[in-house]
């Protein structure tokens, strides 16, 4: 008698491991790193995460403001690490897909 | 002419196309189901072998250039008109016997035979190497669990004093012949090519067999008989060891024949999901070994149980 | 008479794309030729264009599931070239990620051999139990793949209390998990007629083939680069190498769940034991290493351990002014994996094609960097096996 029997058995008649996403989302754990977000108001424009993003994805704007490419973005964080007035924060956001390429770059 | 009317309806109504179709589907959408549950996910719609087939059935329908396609083109319709003919002669109900008579049984046995073949042929035909794998594997699985079921049968037949399908009406064999059933549970798995004798539709390993070039209508009607042979087989089993469709009647409350037919199908059904989910496939010599050497053992001695002693 | 079925590129055994022909006569196996080249991505050309701060980044995406093993031996190899200290806290924080990714990765491979041999309910299941460290990654990194902890000099982010309160809770019920799964996979007849005396690799052939990792391990050859070759904190954690005479695919099986329980054991130890102190090195100040500033001369190899083996990353540097590397070769445990798989599949048959191929673990998208390019006629040459096997040596 193979000894899985009583795994698939207990399994049959308890609940399901599966989440019910979307009408089930998962809250993300607090150092997971979504987005990229930038204050305007806090930001000096030194050029900094320009320097130091890995994938190129953030260019600056007429107002030296970063624009932050999230097509290109590898979600890794230095942008938010290396801010020395601590302008651009990552936020929580999972779901970002958009039906066209133009869109993902933020203004 | 009254005659050939009642063949017509039953071939299409019940338990013809229309019959088979529906419960046979549904017997599919409920073995996927609980399988999915038993590995703690939640698994597909139960309705969801229409919505398969529905749409296989849109589908531009191609036949390889290279393929044989008279045979490649008539199999799956020969293997879909022998399932149903085998459905329309398993006793499905205890008031209508569309096509009945003494030898009922070796018809049945035949018929159910012709869909494996009928896909051997299509594997060959299709000329591709998978194919012809899967062609090969098929056979020599054939003549492993052939052997067995036709031994079980048998045994059934000889406690039922004859091969009329409906003379084991309310007689539950399985009791007196336990080691027969038992037998003739472990050879459905390969009959119906389900873990682990899964083996000539090995996903893994082959693509998938002899159906690998087969796509849109004609996959279409393979699959179909390949879920209404899951319905049959089931039944053949309720006809010889379950005691078949009699109506039962629980205080005020008269359940026909038909209903418990379809709880013992569905019985047998749910354990041979049980086999498919806590098993590995086999490889073909080591299939052919297990039902030619224990099985075989234990077939034989019940039939020769049967004839002896009772 | 024989004739040739083709193994991919497209199937459902394979997980990446390579081409394996197959030649068969019956059921059995006469000559396997191997095609690759669909996974290259151009790599190693793309780490001489990077400095070593996006270098890092660019190293750690070569594979998905042995990640962080290609990130820490590039940080390894850069840091080395400079001679660099790297503080005792962010050791120890490296080699628990390690782990956790060993174990993620066994656990993975664990449910895809179940697959291969049609044991569907074995994957569903190991994979669920997989999310338990999913799960632990994912808040230790903030992600749960690629998960850039490694930088130049230390690493990015620290484990707090609470966090390893969460690892021992998890780590506690996928012991348990694992044990059923020990107890099961030896002893299931249907699994033992799949895995069992088969793919049997003799160990003087391992030895002369230069297998690596779990390979070898299962062949009665006990090396691991963790004890031979101690990095990051292995050298002050004791811990068992463990090794299996058995020879075949059930061999090595057997061998990487030992290893799961055993990663179980190393994580507990490091959590324990992890000093205190800073995350990077004194010697990066202000900026990470490659945005401004370069390393000296040298040239060096990183070697770690990785899930399937061991992985080497040889570096070059030409100097401080120079913000990247000049040159990073990248050597990959499956590349050294496949020469034994032509002998494991000698005499086997078509059935066996799957499971002997998943016993060393594939990993064809950290394997192929390897189409040279003639510089003067432009024509490229992709390498077949009896050249690929002549390099390797």
């Amino acid at each position: 008698m193979p000894k899985m029997v009583i795994d698939v058995l207990k399994n049959l008649f308890s609940k399901v491991s599966t989440l019910k996403y979307p009408y089930e989302k998962k809250e993300p754990p607090e150092r997971f790193r979504g987005e990229p977000v930038v204050d305007e108001d806090a930001c000096v424009s030194c050029g900094l995460c320009k320097q130091v993003c890995p994938a190129w994805a953030i260019t600056y704007d007429e107002d030296a403001i970063p624009i932050f490419d999230h097509g290109s973005c590898l979600h890794c964080g230095e942008c938010e690490e290396n801010c020395p007035p601590n302008a651009i924060e990552i936020n929580n956001d999972y779901e970002t897909a958009a039906l066209n390429r133009e869109d993902l770059i933020t203004d | 002419m009254n005659a050939a009317l009642e063949f017509f309806v039953s071939y299409l109504l019940f338990p013809g196309i229309i019959f088979s179709f529906i419960f046979g589907q549904l017997f599919e959408g409920i073995d996927r189901k609980i399988a999915a549950h038993m590995q703690s996910r939640i698994g597909p719609p139960i309705l969801q072998p229409f919505y398969d087939i529905g749409k296989l059935f849109t589908k531009e329908d191609i036949t390889p250039e290279k393929s044989q396609s008279f045979f490649f083109n008539g199999a799956p319709l020969i293997a879909f008109g022998a399932v149903i003919t085998a459905m329309i002669m398993i006793p499905v109900t205890g008031v209508i016997e569309p096509l009945g008579g003494s030898l009922s049984l070796i018809v049945v046995l035949y018929l159910l035979n012709i869909p494996a073949i009928a896909l051997i042929i299509g594997g060959y035909a299709s000329s591709s190497p998978f194919g012809v794998l899967g062609s090969n594997r098929y056979i020599i699985q054939l003549i492993g669990y052939e052997l067995i079921f036709i031994i079980t049968a048998i045994t059934a037949a000889v406690h039922a004093g004859s091969y009329n399908l409906a003379s084991g009406f309310g007689n539950w064999f399985i009791f007196r012949a336990p080691l027969a059933a038992a037998a003739m549970l472990l050879a459905v798995p390969g009959k119906l090519l389900k873990t682990p004798f899964d083996i000539p539709e090995a996903e893994t390993e082959i693509v998938m067999g002899p159906l690998t070039e087969y796509s849109g209508p004609k996959l279409a009607l393979f699959k179909l008989t390949h879920n209404i042979e899951l319905l049959a087989i089931a039944g053949l089993f309720t006809a010889l060891f379950l005691g078949g469709p009699v109506s039962v009647t629980i205080g005020a409350v008269t359940i026909p024949g038909v209903v418990t037919f379809l709880i013992q199908a569905l019985v047998v059904a749910i354990l041979i999901t049980l086999i498919r989910c806590v098993t590995a496939r086999l490889r073909i010599h080591q299939a052919l070994k297990f039902y030619w050497g224990p099985i075989g053992f234990v077939a034989f001695l019940s039939l020769i149980l049967a004839v002896m002693v009772w | 008479m024989t004739f040739k079925v083709p193994v991919g590129p497209q199937h459902p055994a394979l997980h990446e794309p390579e081409h394996f022909k197959v030649e068969l006569e019956g059921e059995e196996i006469v000559d396997v030729d191997l095609r690759l080249g669909y996974m290259h991505r151009g790599i190693e050309k793309g780490l001489q264009d990077r400095n070593y701060h996006r270098g890092i980044y660019l190293a750690e995406r070569v594979c998905g599931i042995c990640s962080v093993a290609h990130s820490l031996s590039f940080a390894l190899a850069a840091e080395d070239i400079a001679d660099m200290q790297v503080p005792e806290r962010a050791d120890y924080i490296r080699t628990i990620v390690a782990e956790l990714e060993r174990l993620h990765s066994h656990i993975l491979w664990a449910g895809v051999a179940g697959e291969e041999v049609g044991f569907q309910t074995l994957f569903m299941t190991m994979w669920r139990d997989r999310e338990k460290v999913m799960d632990l990654l994912e808040m230790v990194t903030g992600n749960r793949v690629n998960y850039s902890i490694n930088r130049v000099g230390g690493v990015r982010e620290d484990i707090e209390d609470k966090h390893a309160e969460k690892i021992l809770k998890n780590l506690e019920s996928l012991e348990e998990d694992l044990k059923r799964y020990v107890e099961i996979f030896p002893s299931d007849s249907t699994v033992l007629a799949r895995m069992k005396d088969k793919g049997i690799l003799p160990k003087k052939k391992a030895q002369e083939l230069s297998a690596s990792g779990p390979v070898m391990r299962g062949s009665d050859i006990k090396r691991d680069v963790r004890a031979d070759d101690p990095y990051a904190a292995y050298g002050e954690i004791p811990f068992d190498v463990p090794v299996e005479t058995g020879e075949d695919v059930l061999a090595k099986a057997v061998v990487r769940l030992r290893e799961c329980l055993e990663s179980i054991e190393i994580i507990r130890y490091a959590l324990d034991a992890m000093p205190e102190g800073s995350l990077m090195s004194d010697e990066v100040q202000g900026m990470p290493i490659g945005v401004n500033k370069g390393l000296p001369v040298g040239e060096v190899t990183g070697r770690v351990e990785a899930a399937r083996g061991d992985l080497m990353y040889h570096m070059k540097s030409e100097g401080e002014e120079e913000d990247g590397p000049s040159r990073v070769k990248i050597r990959t445990p499956t590349l050294a994996n496949i020469p034994a798989v032509f002998e494991m599949l000698e005499g086997e048959s078509m059935a066996e094609v799957p499971i002997v191929l998943a016993s060393i673990d594939q990993c064809f998208s950290c394997t192929e960097r390897i189409a040279i390019v003639d510089k003067e006629t432009h024509e490229k040459e992709i390498k077949n096996m009896q050249e690929l096997r002549e390099m390797e040596r």
